[in-house]
């Protein structure tokens, strides 16, 4: 399946929803050389935000990826709570954080972020490398650790190119 | 007097992280990261795909 990040982060942000970029492709676009083969997002869950993002979601033929046989879709109530839902979409896969790391929700995380210009106009929040390079450090996988290197690389890197 | 040259910067890291991949990506707009990767990542998938999904 091809993926169209761009196309999935164009959906959310035409829609209105209010959402941050974190994981892999947030370090992505902060400059860090690494692969992703899934878009992470932290998503705002008042009311409004959820009714948004479901809007979204269905336009995108949203599954939950565990079981895509079974063609089981999000509701509010998935979308409203503080876990993690593995989707997977007509653009490609898909992950709502709720919250992440200790219980950061988009509130939270909304001053460790950044307007981010993706092209074709298209202006999302993006997680700031420092607050990523922290959340890797505390999540402390396997997965978290083989890339903390090039995130504090990058965020090295990128200091250093601002005082240069 | 000329001034001296600065030290050349590494292209790697202690740990053995490609520091010149890092320049090079942050010398990109967001926008333009984010295409790459994009290119990158389906190529790859292609690649995957012509064998077999292995």
């Amino acid at each position: 399946m091809e993926r169209k990040f761009s196309a999935l982060l164009r959906a959310l942000h035409e829609n209105g929803v209010e959402f941050i970029l974190v994981g892999g492709l947030a370090g992505v676009l902060n400059g860090a050389p690494i692969n992703t083969f899934d878009v992470d997002i932290v998503h705002a869950r008042t009311p409004e935000n959820v009714a948004r993002l479901q809007r979204v979601l269905e336009s995108l033929d949203a599954v939950f990826r565990i079981q895509p046989d079974r063609r089981l879709r999000p509701d509010a109530s998935h979308l409203k709570g503080p876990g993690h839902l593995n989707l997977l979409t007509s653009q490609g896969p898909l992950d709502l954080l709720g919250t992440i790391g200790s219980g950061q929700s988009y509130q939270d995380l909304l001053p460790h972020s950044a307007d981010v210009n993706i092209g074709g106009g298209i202006r999302i929040r993006v997680l700031d490398l420092e607050t990523l390079v922290a959340l890797k450090e505390e999540l402390g996988g396997d997965k978290d650790r083989a890339m903390l290197s090039i995130l504090r690389q990058t965020l090295n890197e990128t200091r250093n190119k601002e005082v240069r | 007097m000329a001034a001296p040259n600065p030290a050349p910067l590494p292209d790697y890291s202690d740990d053995g992280v490609d520091l010149s991949l890092i320049r090079w990506m942050l010398s990109l707009t967001p926008a333009e990261r984010l295409q790459f990767h994009e290119q990158h990542l389906n190529d790859i998938l292609a690649i995957r795909e012509l064998n077999g999904g292995a």
